[in-house]
C-alpha cells in the first residue's frame, strides 16, 4: 500500500476537459479518477488509502464546487482541493481559499500550474496523513496504559510533583514513581518534555 | 103670418142630429191632434201643406159640427141661411184651426204662446159660431142672453187652451198615443159641442117679419147629411193620409234604420278590407323597399366597393365582372365575353398555375387564396381571392390587389428583422460571459493536450498512442471552439432570412450548448426531452435559435431567486398536429398573472436590464413561421410553448 501512487480525483462536467486533465496527470505517474458531478463523487466507492487531492470545477451541475467543499468538510473528508474554473471572480476565489483550497486556477491554465498545485495538495495530504498516522500510534500506546497510569501521567503532564500526585490519589510517592516510569516506557517517551508533547497531540488534559 | 112680439118661439132639438154633431166634433178633434204631430215633424212646404190640410179638416169638422148643431135645432118657423156668411164662418173656423195647429206644432210652447193661441182660436170659434147664427134667415129676431154668451166664449177659450196643450203634448208618437188621443179628442169634441150648445142656448127667438131672403138657402136634410159626409170624408182622408204618412214614415224609418245598419256593416267591412289593403300595401311597400334596398346594396357592392367581383358560370366561363375588376386587370366586360379570347390564359399564362386556379375555383371553399395574376399591361400582381359556390353550381369570386400590401409587409418584416438583430446583439452582451466559458472549456483541454503531447515527444520515450489520442482531441476541441464562434457570429450577422427544412431537435441541442454554461453558472440544470420522430419544419435556423435562447435565458433569470428547490429548465419537443410543439419549462418564480398577457408586448419588461423586446420579437418570429407562441403558468414556474407547422409558412 505504501508504494501505491497518489490519487487525484477530478470533478468536472466537461468531458474533454476531464479527459485532458486525466491524460496530463497520468503522465506524471499519478492515479486519476474522474467524476462529472459532486454527487457522483460523494456516492462513489471507497477511496484507496493513499495521498490524494481533488481537482474540482467551480461550476458544476447540481451542487456547485464551493458547496461541495463545505459538504466534504462536514463529512470530515479532508482531501485538499484545487479549484479550476472558466469563470472565476475574486469573491469566489476568496471564499474557496478561506475554506482551505490549495489553489484556484482559471481556465485556460498552464498545465504546470495545475501539476504544481496537485503536488502541493498531495504534499499537504501526505503531511496530514503522517500526522494522523503518528497520532494513531500514540493513541494505541495511550490505550495500552492502565487506568492508574493514565491518571498519573495526566497529572504529571499538568505539572504536578510526585508527592502531590501521591497525596491526591492516596498512595506513596514510590508507587507514583513506578506508575510514571511504566507509563513513560509504554508511551516510548524519552523525556518528560517528550511526554508533554505527546500529551498535547493527544489533547490529554481534556480527557481522563 | 102674425106673431106677437112678446111670444118666444120655442125650438126643439133633433137629438140624433146632436149626437152626430158631437161625433163630428170628436172626429175633427182627433184629426187635429193627429195632424199636429205631422206638422211638427215636417218642415218647409210639406209643413205648410200639413198645416193647411190639418186646418182644413179641423176647421171643416168644427164648422160642420156647428151646422149639424144648428140644424138639430128645430124652430117652428122655416129657417134659411145666408150662404155667404155661412161660407165666411167656415173660413174663420179654418183660420182659427190653422192658428191652433201652428201654435201646437211648434217645437216649444210657452204659457204665453198657449194663451195667445187659445185667445185667437177661441175668438175664431166663437166668431164662427155667431157668424153661423147670423147667417140664419128666419122670421124671428134672436135675442141673446149675455151670461150664456159669455159662458160660451169662456168655454171656447178653455176648450182652445186644453186642446192646444193636449195637441202639444200628444204630438209625439208613443205607445199610448192612440188611446190617449181618442180620450183627448172625446174631451175636446164634447167641449166644442158644449160651447156650441151653450151659444145656442144663449139665443131666444122672437117672431118677427119675414127676413130678407136674398142669398139665402134652405138646407135640406139631404144637404145637411151631404155636408157631414163630406166633412167626415175630409177628416178621414186627412187621417188616412196621416196614417199612411205615419206608416210610410215608419217604413221609411225602418228602411232608414235598415239601410243605416247595412251601411254601417258595409262600412265596417269596407273599413276592414281597407285596412287589410292598407296593410298589404304597407307590406308590399316594405317588401318592395327591401328588395330595392337589397338590389341597391348589391349594386353598390358590385359597382362601387373597391373589390374585384366576378361570376364564373357553371361551365367555367367568366361571365360577369365588376368595374373594379375591369380597372384592376385591364379587360372590359365585353372583351372577356369575346369568343376568340381565353381570358384565363391571359390572366394566368402558366398552364400549370392556371390549373391550380381552376381547382381553387372548382372547390370554391370561401377561403382566402393568394394568386399571382397577370394584368393586361403585363405586370403580375398579387391578388387575395376567395370563391364561393352558388346554388346553381356557378361561382362568385372576390379579389383584392394586395401587391402594395405585400410590399409593405416585406418592408415591415425587414424592419422587424433588423430589430430582431439588434435585440440579438443586446442579448449577446448577456451571453458573452457564457460564451467565453463555452470557449474556455475546450481551450483548456486543447492547452493541456498540447502540453501533454509536447512533453511526451520531448521526453525521449513518448507514449505515441496517448499522444495521438491527445492530438485527436485537440482537433475535436478546436472544432468545438470554431462551432461556438460561428454560431455567435450567426446570431450577430445581418442575415437574409434563410428558410430551410430543419430538424428542430438539432436547433434545441445547439442552443442548449450555447446556454449550458450560463445555466451552470446559475446552477440551473437544463434537461432535454426530445422526441426522435419529429417532423421537419421549414424555418430560419438563427431566428429559431434566437427564440429558444430567449426562452431559456428568461427561464434561467426567473430561477435566480430560487433557493428552496432545484433549478431545472426542461426543454421538450413533440409532434403536434402535423407540426412540432416545443415546451420550455422553468421552476422559477413564475409569471405574475397580471403580466401574463403583457409579457409579449414590446418594451414590456420586469427585468432591471431588460429591453422588453425578447418575447415580443420571439412571438413575431414564431408567427412569421406560421406558428404560435404562448405562456402558461407552471407549478412552479412558467411554461412557454411554441408550435411550428411542418411545411407551413404563411405570408
Amino acid at each position: 500500500m505504501k508504494d501505491a501512487a497518489p490519487m487525484v480525483y477530478v470533478v468536472d462536467d466537461d468531458p474533454s476537459v476531464r479527459r485532458a486533465i486525466k491524460r496530463l496527470i497520468e503522465s506524471i505517474g499519478l492515479q486519476v479518477e474522474l467524476f462529472c458531478s459532486a454527487q457522483e463523487f460523494m456516492s462513489g466507492k471507497s477511496r484507496p488509502d493513499v495521498p490524494s487531492c481533488l481537482v474540482v470545477d467551480i461550476r458544476l451541475p447540481g451542487i456547485s464546487g464551493l458547496d461541495f467543499q463545505q459538504e466534504l468538510t462536514k463529512a470530515s473528508i479532508h482531501i485538499p482541493i484545487i479549484f479550476i474554473t472558466a469563470h472565476g471572480d475574486v469573491r469566489m476565489t476568496v471564499r474557496a481559499m478561506k475554506a482551505g483550497a490549495v489553489e484556484f486556477l482559471t481556465k485556460p491554465f498552464r498545465d504546470q500550474d495545475l501539476l504544481d498545485a496537485i503536488q502541493l495538495g498531495l504534499e499537504r495530504d501526505r503531511a496530514r496523513r503522517q500526522q494522523e498516522a503518528e497520532i494513531a500510534v500514540l493513541e494505541e500506546r495511550f490505550k495500552s496504559l492502565t487506568q492508574r497510569e493514565r491518571e498519573v501521567i495526566t497529572m504529571v503532564v499538568a505539572g504536578n510533583l510526585n508527592k502531590q500526585i501521591a497525596a491526591e490519589i492516596g498512595t506513596t510517592e514510590n508507587t507514583v514513581k513506578v506508575h510514571r516510569s511504566r507509563a513513560m516506557d509504554k508511551m516510548q517517551a524519552q523525556s518528560l518534555a517528550d511526554l508533554v508533547r505527546m500529551a498535547e497531540r493527544l489533547q490529554i488534559p481534556g480527557r481522563t | 103670418m102674425f106673431i106677437s112680439a112678446n111670444i118666444e118661439l120655442t125650438g126643439s132639438y133633433d137629438y140624433g142630429e146632436v149626437g152626430r154633431s158631437v161625433f163630428i166634433a170628436i172626429a175633427a178633434s182627433y184629426a187635429a191632434l193627429d195632424l199636429a204631430g205631422h206638422v211638427t215633424a215636417a218642415s218647409g212646404r210639406i209643413r205648410a201643406a200639413w198645416l193647411t190640410g190639418g186646418a182644413t179638416a179641423m176647421g171643416l169638422g168644427i164648422w160642420t159640427m156647428h151646422i149639424k148643431g144648428m140644424l138639430a135645432f128645430h124652430l117652428p118657423v122655416p129657417v134659411e141661411y145666408h150662404w155667404p156668411t155661412f161660407l165666411a164662418s167656415l173660413l174663420v173656423a179654418m183660420l182659427a184651426s190653422e192658428v191652433a195647429l201652428y201654435v201646437a206644432s211648434r217645437q216649444k210652447m210657452g204659457m204665453v204662446e198657449a194663451l195667445i193661441g187659445s185667445v185667437i182660436m177661441s175668438a175664431g170659434i166663437a166668431g164662427m159660431h155667431y157668424m153661423g147664427m147670423a147667417a140664419m134667415r128666419l122670421p124671428a129676431i134672436a135675442r141673446f142672453s149675455l151670461l150664456l154668451v159669455t159662458i160660451s166664449v169662456l168655454f171656447a177659450f178653455i176648450f182652445s187652451l186644453v186642446a192646444l196643450m193636449m195637441a202639444f203634448d200628444l204630438r209625439e208618437e208613443t205607445r199610448w198615443t192612440v188611446p190617449r188621443r181618442l180620450g183627448s179628442a172625446t174631451v175636446m169634441g164634447l167641449a166644442v159641442s158644449a160651447m156650441h150648445y151653450t151659444g145656442m142656448a144663449a139665443a131666444t127667438f122672437i117672431p118677427a117679419s119675414p127676413p130678407d131672403l136674398s142669398n139665402a138657402v134652405s138646407i135640406s136634410p139631404f144637404a145637411n147629411n151631404g155636408i157631414a159626409i163630406v166633412t167626415l170624408v175630409v177628416i178621414v182622408a186627412a187621417m188616412v193620409t196621416s196614417s199612411v204618412d205615419r206608416g210610410m214614415s215608419r217604413e221609411v224609418q225602418r228602411l232608414n234604420q235598415n239601410l243605416e245598419q247595412r251601411v254601417a256593416e258595409r262600412t265596417l267591412q269596407l273599413e276592414e278590407v281597407n285596412q287589410a289593403l292598407r296593410k298589404e300595401i304597407v307590406d308590399r311597400k316594405r317588401t318592395e323597399d327591401e328588395l330595392k334596398k337589397q338590389k341597391e346594396v348589391f349594386q353598390k357592392i358590385f359597382e362601387d366597393i373597391p373589390v374585384m367581383i366576378g361570376f364564373v358560370g357553371k361551365d367555367g366561363h367568366l361571365e360577369l365582372v365588376n368595374p373594379e375588376w375591369q380597372r384592376t386587370l385591364g379587360w372590359t366586360q365585353e372583351e372577356i365575353r369575346e369568343p376568340g379570347l381565353d381570358i384565363y390564359a391571359e390572366l394566368f399564362p402558366d398552364p400549370e398555375y392556371r390549373q391550380v386556379f381552376f381547382e381553387v375555383v372548382a372547390a370554391s371553399t370561401g377561403e382566402w387564396t393568394d394568386l399571382k395574376v397577370k394584368v393586361r399591361e403585363g405586370r403580375v400582381i398579387d391578388v387575395a381571392a376567395a370563391f364561393v359556390l352558388l346554388s346553381d353550381g356557378s361561382s362568385i369570386g372576390i379579389g383584392k390587389d394586395i401587391t402594395e400590401w405585400k410590399r409593405t409587409q416585406a418592408a415591415l418584416q425587414e424592419t422587424q428583422e433588423n430589430l430582431a438583430r439588434v435585440t440579438r446583439v443586446i442579448g449577446m452582451g448577456e451571453l458573452v460571459a457564457s460564451i467565453a466559458h463555452e470557449i474556455n472549456q475546450p481551450l483548456t483541454a486543447v492547452l493541456m493536450n498540447g502540453n501533454f503531447s509536447m512533453r511526451q515527444i520531448t521526453s525521449g520515450m513518448p507514449n505515441l498512442e496517448e499522444v495521438q489520442k491527445a492530438i485527436a482531441e485537440i482537433v475535436e476541441d478546436a472544432n468545438r471552439i470554431s462551432a461556438v464562434i460561428s454560431r455567435v457570429r450567426g446570431l450577430l450577422k445581418k442575415g437574409v432570412v434563410d428558410r430551410v427544412k430543419l430538424d428542430l431537435n438539432e436547433v434545441i441541442e445547439e442552443v442548449s450548448v450555447l446556454v449550458r454554461s450560463e445555466a451552470a453558472r446559475n446552477l440551473v440544470t437544463v434537461r432535454l426531452e426530445l422526441d426522435t420522430v419529429l417532423p421537419r419544419v421549414v424555418g430560419d435556423r438563427v431566428q429559431l435559435q434566437q427564440v429558444l435562447i430567449n426562452l431559456v435565458m428568461n427561464g434561467i433569470d426567473a430561477m435566480g431567486a430560487v433557493a428552496d428547490r432545484t433549478r431545472t429548465l426542461d426543454i421538450t419537443s413533440s409532434p403536434h398536429g402535423d407540426g412540432v410543439l416545443v415546451r420550455v419549462q422553468d421552476s422559477g418564480s413564475g409569471i405574475d398573472p397580471d403580466h401574463m398577457e403583457r409579457i409579449f408586448e414590446a418594451f414590456f419588461t420586469t427585468k432591471p436590464q431588460g429591453t422588453g423586446m425578447g418575447l415580443s420579437i420571439s412571438r413575431s418570429i414564431i408567427e412569421s413561421h406560421g406558428g404560435r407562441l404562448w405562456a402558461e403558468p407552471g407549478s412552479p414556474g412558467a411554461i412557454f410553448y411554441f408550435t411550428l407547422p411542418a411545411n407551413g409558412m404563411t405570408v
